[in-house]
């Protein structure tokens, strides 16, 4: 028997070291992330959410790049040099089909976006009505907290019915739009939800906007944060362009004279006194921060859109996947002034000519422009026009100040325009030069129900013309959104 | 806990004894070999625990009680002799030699067995078959060894990891490699490297290993619980024995190479070729022959820029011995290899010290240190569709242009390899240079590993043993990268280095308690019960600087101009609390019975779910111990017969995340500032994926265990399979997908090996080793709403669906039915089964074939099919060994049959770009109408025709081979010198590893994978590299 206690005690001592389970062990709690509890405890944490719908926003599948990158290539100005499907071949060439990279990946960057809004609008107002944010952060904090996420789920929704649905004024939006996720989702359950018209998105947008106005931060005080994040001028400026969109001139007229005076020199008249740089290259000039940007999306060598995402991949010179310029005759560069900034700016390598907004490919810290100045007052004099049906002086001063900022001696006069249609040609093709890498040109082109133009590159042959009743007008919707939301329709 | 102890108080009451009066029985041991004695024979009385050891002139003596019958003779080498008492006093005995390993011990779940009574599916692989093959890392070598054991080699690149799969894929998102435990610590498995891959078990040097177990049914591993779903794989590293020290060097060198390169175009044929293309799309560009450097024609063969012939060489030395109280095993190892890929290189320094001492009658203790340092270098091979990728770069690049310019600099232009005046892109081609990457790029992994154990037993009486083991496993690793500024992916930062740096530090702790005993001289019980503990943590950082200011320097720690991004880390711990126990039966040898349960608590899981229990139990009845065969004269053909039967319920928890339970939100930047997003959509549900296994095996001997056969037939139910349930894109879910156990599958099969010992001369020995299986995979479940699940490879392409009522990771593409003959067109099958042609150069590209209307594109979202499985029907091996006097040859083969593999590199050597092709497009491809052929009319910039653009079935292969896998002959010198340098054997050999493949695949060897392990996209293979055959010479000395 005396064996026996022997061996029990040894047993014993054996099981009393490793028997208890270590508990913190058991349950170890992460230390590199946060529980989903904690997520608004404190008013860094929620402010951080805040840049991280930003953050989400300017993905390089969507406007950290890609975005902008897609509504130029897939137009009339640009060549590649590559044919690789990677750096978006088959958008220049119109190949694009349901199960395309770039279909699937916008939309899925988008709406990522918009649940990290809808999560974060549930979780800060659940907080705020329970009490527990009392101390952590204001009421107007709140308001604007919430009017911030409102205005980026807005713009998600309108870049998500420009790509994928048939423009408003098709059928005066009663075509298919997208799926209105408006809630935040974070469980299995929800996978179907049938898309709504174009109309009804259009309405989200404005209403998004609208809730945000008047709680938006008139102004940051802060000329970095005056760009990366949106105060009122923002969401009035996007206005215009949602409106333009629409064809509603008047609601155009109206929301640009919130902020644009009727008489140069065009500086915004309240909130943030955005004006035009006497440069036209300045504005995309490193720091990228100056008073023409509205909004733009901040990258840094540590927070970028990544490879073959990025605005210089696309349209720096020394990058074999760039996209140059077609010099031809009868294209915008031939049109252009030999004298024009926009023009001058323009450099060649190896006989191609290359935009030079864009050229840190090292460490890719060009800013993604959203949204500038120049495009509300063009917006404005273009909606001035239509409005009204009649060339106003108002509306050739609002052109010439952006044209003549690099066309010295290009200034128009009434006297230009013969016809309306004079006018509305002149400032699309002058909004052509000015946005040329801004991913303006694809959303002109549809809402004005033009046909997308043929272009002919010598070493990956002829592209035809879209037309506007063709398939290929929009982009498809995503195979995977097809198979597993089964009320979604193509 | 109560429990447990109840458990082992009743274990503790059986272990006394009643020993009475006793009588003293003399003897001798000597071999039936040559008569001489045998020392340290096990003499036992048997059903007690009562023995000793025979002496160097293996003479005997041994008190027996009166009660004692039967004298057992045991001794590693020779058959287990039982001996009648009957009264005498002096018993000497001939122990015969075992020839054909009928006694050998196995090794099993925490603990040893005769391999007779084990009913559980184990195979056993000797160490010495494995080192034999000089490669790398033993799991290499395991190919074709064991029946229902499946070893891919993904390429040629060195030291790759290869795909196990034991009894077939038992998971879809999880992983399906097994539980590897070495001497008795589980252990990291996998690819511990970044770009320079290195295998972590390669750190285990093969000449160490004493044996290989491959647990396979429940049974056998239901007490490794949750982790046992996918087989387990028991290694035993070698321990000191005999009185002599014996000291042993083994070394090797030789070379390796590629084997079944494309044959492409040359200069002249791809000009031809090309621009007869130019001219087919009606373009008037007309390519140019232009010179090189050195003045002549260009024509590269870029093979050889990316290739080369591997000189390697190795050494291993050893020193082992044992005096009675204390055992070691010494050994130092050094490899040094180069690869069949230029500037692929691995080293690995290797230390091992294993020792065991006795300290007093009852306790020993052990111990086991062995230290690896291993460092590879590569270049990007690249499988899939990196621009980098050298393996791509071998057969995509035309043979017009070259890596020189003219004036003796790198082709190159905007960093990428150029047109040089040909007429082909003079900006680059976007595709890298590979004599410039090859020269100046960098990518290393350095590792240092400790795998270290230490344990006590205690035996306060016999048959009662106590056990506690505490191993470690510490794995510091570096990884590099170093790009050149001049070109390929350095050109756009101005330079790049990138380094990571990790630390897994795992401990295992693990006390058992295991009391053997005889009842009533014919009930022999084993109990075992035990508590195991695991912790890992691991840690890691990375850094990246660009913009080099002296290209000179290759290293991070050198000059450079910007820190590139903010430094990165991870994080991450995990923990097992197990207890399990087992009670092992058997009424005199004839029945027996086996139970093991074990329960894990795991801490990935949610709090409801942590804990989970497992188990299995197995009969077996050994027929050939029943007097009516013994006794029927059927013995003489029937030497062992024995039924088994086993069930049991295992888990895999390798698809569990550290937090998979938790709902996350990460940290990241917005420009300068800081953001929280949300990163983890968890699952609280989430638990262990649990397989059902059934298994029935029949072994027998034939002719006094000349032939030894097993057969079994399995069934394993694979339910709560983790998926990542796919969700809806504009949930904006991150991953757009959610894990949950909701999917189902199976896997059945037969296995069947035999070893067959043809000649067993003194002189002249035979052995013949054969295995087969047949292997049934379906999918049976997959998440609600979810019919099939979509796999791409490299995110680019589509490859692969896995869908319900077929096996697992099916390849996916669109029919195709030849080439046109009236037009020179490919001929797709759309969904409806019409038949479209595909005309590049036209507007209207696609037409239906029967009235040439413009039909709708063809797409793989649309149109393709699940085509083909890619997993074997059948596979096994065939070895045969032979010696013959000094001679030894040794041939082993591999075979695996009824599977399909996705030639996708052949869509790349057929793409109408400016890529090369293979000469069968130049001399085949279609030219005038009535040609019949598989190559389309040549038309520039084509990508869809060939599959480039989407999987096409005209480049889906069936994948049957049968491998030469080694081949070896040696010649074996006995005691030389003796009593100069009483050297006892030197063996010189050499031998071929991969020597040859019979296959009608045509790419370089069917057995590639591009996914490596991935279970949802197998058999694809898609600009990997190419398998390497190797050949080495080598000798083994011992003293």
């Amino acid at each position: 028997m005396k064996k026996t206690i022997k061996g029990s005690i040894i047993l014993a001592l054996i099981l009393l070291i490793t028997g208890c389970t270590k508990d913190e062990w058991m349950n170890p709690v992460p230390i590199t992330s946060v529980y989903d509890q904690f997520a608004f405890d404190t008013k860094a944490r929620i402010e951080e959410q805040v840049n991280g719908i930003y953050s989400s926003l300017k993905s390089g599948q969507h406007l950290g790049g890609r975005f902008q990158i897609y509504n130029d290539v897939r137009c009339d100005n640009f060549l590649p040099r590559s044919s690789n499907l990677v750096t978006n071949f088959a958008t220049w060439n119109h190949t694009v089909i349901s199960s395309t990279n770039e279909v699937q990946n916008l939309w899925g960057a988008i709406y990522s976006t918009v649940n990290t809004v809808n999560l974060f609008l549930e979780g800060i107002e659940a907080a705020w009505s329970g009490g527990k944010l009392d101390g952590v952060i204001t009421q107007a904090e709140y308001d604007q907290y919430r009017a911030e996420a409102l205005a980026v789920r807005a713009i998600c929704y309108f870049d998500l019915v420009q790509m994928y649905s048939k423009p408003y004024h098709m059928g005066n939006g009663a075509n298919r739009g997208v799926p209105l996720r408006l809630t935040a989702n974070k469980t299995r359950e929800g996978n179907d939800m049938a898309p709504s018209t174009v109309a009804q998105v259009y309405d989200q947008i404005l209403n998004d906007l609208n809730d945000a106005e008047p709680f938006a931060k008139a102004d940051f005080s802060n000329t970095s944060l005056n760009i990366t994040r949106v105060h009122r001028n923002t969401i009035i400026a996007y206005k215009t362009r949602v409106y333009l969109h629409m064809h509603d001139w008047d609601a155009v007229v109206t929301e640009s004279a919130k902020i644009v005076p009727d008489a140069a020199p065009f500086t915004a008249k309240s909130g943030v006194a955005h004006a035009l740089n006497a440069s036209y290259m300045a504005t995309f000039a490193s720091p990228n921060v100056t008073k023409e940007s509205i909004f733009s999306l901040p990258h840094t060598s540590s927070s970028n859109p990544g490879t073959q995402n990025f605005l210089a991949h696309y349209y720096q010179k020394g990058s074999s996947e760039s996209y140059y310029l077609v010099t031809g005759p009868g294209s915008l560069y031939a049109t252009m002034d030999a004298t024009d900034v926009r023009k001058t700016s323009m450099e060649t390598a190896s006989s191609k000519v290359y935009i030079m907004k864009y050229t840190d490919r090292s460490t890719r810290t060009d800013w993604s422009p959203v949204i500038r100045w120049a495009e509300v007052l063009l917006n404005r004099s273009e909606a001035l026009v239509r409005a009204g049906n009649a060339v106003t002086q108002e509306a050739v001063d609002l052109l010439n100040a952006v044209r003549t900022r690099s066309f010295a001696t290009g200034a128009y006069t009434l006297a230009s325009f013969a016809t309306i249609d004079d006018f509305i040609n002149a400032i699309l093709l002058e909004r052509n030069m000015e946005f040329l890498g801004e991913g303006i040109r694809n959303m002109d082109l549809m809402r004005t129900g033009l046909a997308i133009p043929s272009k002919s590159s010598p070493d990956f042959g002829t592209v035809g013309a879209i037309l506007p009743t063709a398939q290929s007008y929009f982009w498809p919707v995503p195979d995977s959104e097809l198979s597993y939301n089964k009320l979604m329709t193509p | 806990m109560k429990k447990i102890f109840l458990l082992f108080s009743l274990l503790l009451m059986t272990g006394f004894l009643v020993i009475g009066q006793t009588s003293l029985v003399t003897g001798k041991v000597t071999s039936s070999e040559d008569g001489t004695e045998l020392p340290g024979v096990f003499v036992t009385v048997k059903g007690t625990t009562l023995g000793t050891i025979t002496g160097p002139d293996g003479k005997f003596s041994l008190q027996v009680p009166s009660a004692g019958r039967t004298l057992v003779f045991s001794f590693v080498g020779y058959v287990t002799q039982e001996q009648a008492i009957s009264g005498r006093n002096v018993i000497d005995v001939v122990l015969q030699q075992d020839l054909f390993n009928v006694d050998e011990v196995v090794v099993v779940a925490y603990g040893t067995a005769q391999k007779r009574d084990v009913a559980g599916a184990i195979s056993t692989v000797s160490g010495g078959d494995i080192a034999k093959m000089n490669l790398q890392s033993f799991d290499q070598a395991l190919a074709g060894k064991a029946a229902g054991v499946s070893i891919t080699l993904p390429n040629g690149v060195l030291n790759n990891p290869p795909v196990i799969r034991i009894r077939g894929f038992n998971s879809i998102t999880s992983s399906s490699n097994p539980l590897v435990v070495v001497d008795g610590v589980p252990v990291f498995t996998g690819n511990i490297g970044g770009t320079a891959i290195q295998n972590s078990l390669a750190d285990i040097n093969p000449s160490d290993i004493q044996s290989m177990e491959i647990l396979k049914d429940a049974s056998a591993t239901a007490l490794y619980g949750s982790r046992a779903a996918n087989g387990v794989i028991l290694i035993t590293t070698k321990r000191g024995s005999g009185v002599k020290t014996k000291v042993t060097y083994d070394g090797f060198a030789g070379w390796t190479e590629p084997y079944r390169l494309f044959d492409l175009m040359n200069a002249e044929q791809y000009l031809a070729h090309k621009n007869l293309a130019y001219a087919n799309a009606g373009s008037s560009v007309v390519l140019q022959q232009v010179n090189g450097p050195d003045g002549k024609p260009v024509d590269t063969n870029w093979a050889d820029y990316v290739y080369q012939k591997g000189f390697q060489h190795s050494h291993a030395i050893t020193v082992s011995g044992s005096s009675p109280s204390t055992s070691y095993f010494l050994s130092v190892g050094y490899t040094d290899q180069d690869g069949m890929v230029k500037k692929n290189f691995y080293n690995r320094k290797n230390a091992r010290m294993n020792m065991d001492h006795k300290v007093t009658k009852f306790l020993s203790i052990g111990a086991s240190v062995a230290y690896t340092n291993g460092y590879t270098e590569s270049p990007n091979t690249g499988s899939s569709f990196a621009t980098a990728g050298a393996a791509r770069l071998a057969f995509v690049l035309p043979p017009i242009i070259g890596p020189y310019l003219p004036d003796g600099s790198y082709n190159l232009a905007g960093g990428t390899i150029a047109g040089m005046g040909t007429g082909l892109a003079a900006g680059g081609l976007g595709y890298h240079n590979p004599a410039q990457i090859m020269a100046t790029n960098k990518h290393t992994t350095d590792s240092d590993r400790l795998l270290a154990t230490l344990s006590a037993s205690l035996e306060p009486f016999k048959g009662f043993v106590l056990k506690t083991v505490y191993g470690m496993d510490n794995l510091a690793r570096e990884t590099t990268t170093f790009w050149h500024p001049i070109g390929g992916d350095g050109y756009s930062y101005g330079g790049y280095a990138y380094n990571w740096t990790g630390k897994d530090k795992r401990w295992t702790w693990t006390n058992t308690a295991n009391y053997n005993l005889t009842v009533a001289d014919r009930l022999n019980l084993g109990l075992l019960a035990g508590l195991e503990n695991q912790r890992t943590v691991s840690r890691s950082w990375n850094a990246t600087k660009t913009g080099v200011s002296d290209p000179l320097f290759e290293t991070f720690a050198g000059p450079w101009t910007t820190a590139y991004g903010v430094p990165g880390g991870g994080y991450g711990e995990n923990f097992y609390s197990s207890y399990f126990g087992r009670i092992t039966a058997n009424w005199d040898k004839k029945y027996y019975l086996e139970g093991s349960l074990r329960r894990d608590g795991y801490s990935g899981l949610s709090k409801d779910n942590k804990w989970g229990n497992f188990g299995g139990v197995s009969f077996m009845w050994n027929v050939a111990n029943e007097g009516f065969i013994a006794n029927s004269g059927l013995n003489d053909i029937f030497s062992d017969m024995r039924l088994k039967l086993s069930y049991g319920r295992v888990g895999n928890m390798f698809g569990i995340s550290n937090y998979g339970s938790l709902f996350l939100y990460s940290f990241s930047l917005y420009g300068d500032l800081p953001t929280l997003y949300f990163s983890q959509a968890g699952n609280a549900d989430l638990k262990w994926e649990t397989s059902d296994k059934y298994d029935v095996g029949l072994s027998f001997g034939l002719l006094n265990d000349r032939l030894q056969a097993d057969l079994n037939y399995f069934y394993n139910d694979v339910n709560n399979l983790i998926l990542n349930v796919p969700q809806s894109p504009s949930k904006g879910i991150p991953g757009n997908s959610i894990p949950a156990n909701v999917g189902s599958m199976f896997n059945k099969g037969f296995e069947f090996s035999l070893t067959s010992y043809n000649i067993t001369r003194p002189n002249f020995n035979w052995t013949t080793n054969f295995n087969f299986t047949a292997l049934k995979n379906e999918v049976t479940e997959l998440a609600p709403g979810v019919e099939e699940i979509r796999t791409s490879t490299a995110d680019l392409e589509t490859t692969n669906i896995t869908m319900v009522g077929l096996p697992v990771g099916n390849i996916l593409a669109v029919e195709t039915r030849g080439v046109d003959p009236a037009t020179g067109f490919r001929i797709f099958v759309n969904a409806a089964g019409q038949e479209v042609l595909y005309n590049h150069a036209a507007t209207n590209k696609w037409t239906y074939r029967s009235d040439g209307n413009v039909a709708p594109a063809i797409s793989t979202a649309t149109d393709a099919v699940a085509w083909a499985s890619p997993l074997p029907k059948y596979y096994g091996g065939l070895d045969n060994n032979l010696e013959f006097r000094g001679f030894d040859v040794a041939l082993n083969m591999t075979y695996a049959f009824g599977f399909y593999v996705y030639a996708g590199s052949k869509a790349g050597i057929r793409d109408q770009r400016w890529w090369n092709n293979s000469v069968e497009v130049y001399e085949t491809a279609w030219k005038k109408p009535g040609d019949i052929t598989n190559i389309p009319k040549p038309i520039i910039n084509d990508n869809i025709s060939n599959g480039s653009a989407f999987p096409i079935t005209e480049n889906v292969e069936k994948g049957d081979y049968l491998k030469i896998r080694n081949l070896s002959a040696g010649y074996t010198f006995k005691n030389i010198l003796p009593g100069v340098m009483n050297i006892e054997r030197i063996r010189i050999y050499g031998q071929v590893f991969n020597a040859f493949v019979f296959t009608k695949y045509s790419g370089s060897d069917p057995e590639v994978s591009t996914n490596t392990d991935s279970n949802l996209a197998p058999g694809i293979d898609r600009n990997t590299a190419p398998q390497a055959r190797t050949y080495t010479f080598g000798v083994n000395v011992s003293f």
